[in-house]
């Protein structure tokens, strides 16, 4: 007889149900695409954070003091000390290898390049530049045995290049923007290069292809980039680097990441270390490599630290708004059918039934409302999740079970409270007068 | 007059008659109402909040000599009369701008023989600490305002091994000078290494009077309008190359743009559904007036007066559900304001009549399965058949 009635009250009147099942879905659609966008988005966003390139730079501990405007080192090759590039695997074997996203190693030696046309090598012009070699899509042995590709292009991602970069032992090397403007250098050009030693003579040249021009708005432009091989050959420093750049994924810092370390207690420490803070990172790292100064590009890593932490919070209150949006509507909804049937709960009282079974039944019918309610609502969620998130970030968020248990729960929740208030008058209700339609 | 009046007394009946059913209606029109406003209010906010917030990566401008061909260290160099021709202000905002001269010169700590090589950047204008933005260690204020003061990366600090208070030799070929450390500065980057001076230090280090190497700035705006005051500024210094950083001008542009596309889908979204939901609620109390139709409509209402009747009610609903949630909404957003960026959101005026009027729509719109009491038959209601 109870479920009679129950199912009673859906087949009788379907539009009303179907009214107060959409204010439901509708509602709980809300909920859900701003749930899962929430959920996802503070990782993608991290993720977009990194175009601004490296956070973390490494340098020998014991050097001499870098001579560098605007991103070039004014330094003699010899001067200062170097970092064995061997080491560089073990990047990925820190505890937060996972956030670390890209590394490249820089070595660089003022140097001069002569150019001219080859078949006619007489009237050779000569300048002089930097000669920067690093990475691009290089494949760097881990000591557990894999690979892993990085390069520049990974730290330094608004660095552009018409053409392409230069493939490793290939005698290729990419132009700055300014020099092969000011000197007319073409893809394809050849040209020679030599590094400088101490007395700043070149002591051989080596013959180069142009593949690339490279525009990073900055003094690179005026620079000529090679390989980290060939910069090692030209240079006649085996093996080494000077400077690392590092780009890893951070959670922002808050008051407990800005302690210092050295004053923590273990328990701190531990939590601390387990947290991918870039400084807890920046830690990671110098114990791997020996030796190594691990300084935190603070203006990047603040920046970042400060929109992120800002946008979260923002996120966290759209859908907080957003869900009480949904709730009161929907608790108003349910108010009103609960309301509408004053009648139906007076006759149901005159033929004896109590008001705890009216409420059970109400109930019952609500809930039931709620469960389908709330489903087709967490489908309709997803869907519109899925097309933000392609839309704005290019990717799908996940569909998250605990999300769905979250919205069949709120649903109910906000459907049970929306009608109990009203059941708790009809509790109350003499049957008599409401027959009489007063 | 006498039909008007009994209009609107029976349209006050109407309202008044149930007040369970006016509070619940009232509800849910204010609550959609206050997350109108709210978030619509807490969007425009933010989109500005976030330019700000952007400032921490330091600067995003540079101007710098017209010929890039530099050979050496010290470079081609620019007017330092370019320095007060900058903008002092952008859209009402203050745009920090600070002209570097950079010299590979030689230092020393006081009272020590052995110089080492060094860059030293002579700065002149306001706003270092946001052009450059960096963590400062050892901060004596008092020393910052001297003719003679500097300061050091830390990096350099370490290895001259000095500290705020100390002095330190400065030298180039035959020029030299001394200053006096007031802040030790962390930047993570170039800057660690070097040491910052007066400008008028390094120009008679270097020998290059009213000469600068570049200036910075940093525009607080929206990627657009940068990109607009990098070719106002362009035409007015024809003179010197006026240019985006390409790091940080690049990435915040980007950065910004996916921000504030989330930030408009999801408010759009949940403003969307919002309503629909509102709106599905409402039907169903709609729905259930076909009992005081069928009664109008048997006394002799025209289906036109019934209607009339029935759409007043939506509109007035609309407007107090509409007046009292945007209100509400607005005190949220201010508040939210302050949570999220710690300075209380500005109450932006247009938000308040756009989502009373987006209330009274969406509530016009609920009423719409009314049309069907149109054909509503008075006998089969009062004989109690659906």
């Amino acid at each position: 007889m109870f479920l009679r009635l129950v199912a009673d009250s859906f087949t009788r009147r379907p539009r009303r149900k179907i009214l107060s099942m959409a204010a439901l879905a509708m509602g709980m659609a809300v909920a859900t695409a701003a749930l899962s966008v929430s959920l996802d988005v503070g990782d993608r966003l991290a993720r977009e954070f990194r175009s601004l390139g490296a956070n973390l730079l490494v340098t020998p501990q014991a050097d001499s003091l870098p001579l560098e405007i605007g991103g070039v080192d004014y330094r003699p090759a010899n001067a200062g000390t170097y970092l064995p590039e061997a080491d560089l695997g073990k990047l990925k074997t820190i505890f937060w290898r996972f956030n670390v996203i890209g590394f490249a190693p820089i070595l660089q030696s003022p140097g001069q390049i002569l150019m001219g046309d080859p078949a006619n090598p007489d009237p050779l012009r000569h300048h002089n530049v930097e000669i920067i070699g690093t990475w691009t899509n290089h494949t760097v042995p881990i000591p557990d045995g894999s690979t892993y590709v990085t390069g520049i292009e990974k730290t330094n991602p608004w660095w552009t290049v018409d053409g392409r970069w230069f493939q490793e032992g290939a005698s290729e090397c990419v132009v700055g923007r300014a020099l092969a403007d000011h000197q007319g250098l073409h893809v394809g050009d050849k040209v020679f290069l030599g590094a400088e030693d101490p007395l700043k003579k070149v002591q051989a040249f080596v013959p180069y292809k142009i593949t690339g021009v490279l525009s990073t708005g900055a003094a690179e432009e005026d620079a000529v980039l090679v390989s980290l091989a060939d910069a090692q050959k030209l240079t006649r420093l085996p093996q080494v680097y000077r400077r690392l750049y590092v780009s890893a994924l951070t959670k922002p810092e808050d008051a407990f990441a800005r302690k210092d370390p050295k004053s923590m207690t273990p328990e701190e420490f531990d939590k601390w270390y387990c947290t991918p803070y870039i400084s807890s990172i920046a830690l990671q790292i110098s114990e791997e490599l020996k030796g190594t100064d691990v300084r935190v590009i603070r203006r990047v890593a603040e920046g970042e630290g400060n929109v992120l932490s800002r946008v979260r919070t923002l996120l966290w209150l759209v859908t907080l708004a957003a869900l009480l949006a949904a709730a009161l509507a929907v608790g108003a909804s349910a108010a009103a059918s609960v309301i509408e049937r004053r009648t139906e709960i007076g006759l149901m009282k005159a033929l004896g039934a109590n008001s705890g079974l009216v409420g059970v039944l109400l109930a019952a019918e609500q809930l039931l409302l709620a469960f389908v309610g709330g489903g087709l609502g967490y489908a309709v969620g997803i869907l519109l999740a899925r097309v933000l998130g392609q839309r704005i970030f290019g990717f799908t968020p996940e569909p998250k079970l605990f999300v769905l248990l979250i919205i069949l729960g709120l649903a109910a929740a906000i459907t049970l409270l929306g009608s109990a208030f009203p059941l708790r008058q009809a509790a109350r209700y003499d049957p008599a007068p409401i027959l009489r339609g007063e | 007059m006498a039909r008007s009046s009994m209009f609107w007394r029976i349209e006050r009946r109407l309202l008044t008659a149930n007040y369970g059913r006016l509070f619940v209606i009232l509800l849910a029109l204010g609550a959609g109402a206050a997350v109108t406003s709210a978030l619509l209010n807490l969007q425009m906010d933010a989109k500005k909040r976030l330019t700000t917030e952007f400032r921490a990566l330091g600067a995003n401008v540079i101007v710098t000599p017209r010929q890039t061909a530099n050979k050496d260290a010290a470079g081609v160099t620019l007017d330092e009369n370019v320095l007060p021709q900058l903008p002092a202000q952008y859209e009402g905002k203050p745009v920090p701008a600070v002209g570097f001269l950079y010299v590979i010169g030689e230092v020393a700590k006081a009272g020590q023989f052995h110089f080492e090589p060094a860059v030293i950047a002579g700065t002149e204008g306001n706003g270092l600490t946001q052009v450059r933005p960096g963590k400062r260690s050892e901060y004596l204020a008092n020393l910052e305002n001297e003719p003679d003061a500097c300061e050091i990366g830390s990096k350099a600090a370490e290895q001259f091994k000095v500290h705020a208070g100390d002095a330190l030799q400065l030298r180039n070929q035959e020029n030299n000078a001394s200053c006096k450390v007031f802040a030790v500065v962390s930047t993570g980057s170039a800057e660690d290494a070097q040491i910052f001076t007066k400008l008028e230090t390094a120009q008679k280090l270097a020998d290059l009077d009213g000469r600068l190497s570049l200036i910075q700035l940093s525009v607080t705006a929206t990627p657009d309008s940068v990109r607009s005051f990098i070719l106002e500024l362009g035409q007015k210094l024809p003179d010197v190359s006026v240019a985006g950083i390409k790091q940080f001008a690049e990435a915040e542009s980007r950065i910004y743009n996916r921000i504030s596309g989330l930030l408009s889908a999801t408010v759009l979204l949940v403003l969307l559904l919002t309503s629909l939901c509102v709106m599905a609620g409402m039907s169903n109390v709609a729905v259930e007036r076909k009992n005081d139709v069928g009664l109008m409509k048997a006394i002799g209402g025209s289906v036109l007066r019934v209607v009339r009747l029935f759409l007043t009610e939506a509109i007035l609903l609309g407007f107090g559900g509409g007046l009292i949630g945007s209100a509400v909404g607005m005190g949220v957003s201010i508040w939210l304001g302050k949570a999220v960026f710690g300075v209380a959101a500005q109450p932006r005026w247009i938000v308040y009549p756009l989502s009373v009027s987006l209330t009274v729509i969406v509530s016009i719109l609920s009423a719409f399965p009314l049309r069907r009491l149109a054909s509503v038959r008075p006998a089969s209601v009062f004989r109690g058949e659906e």
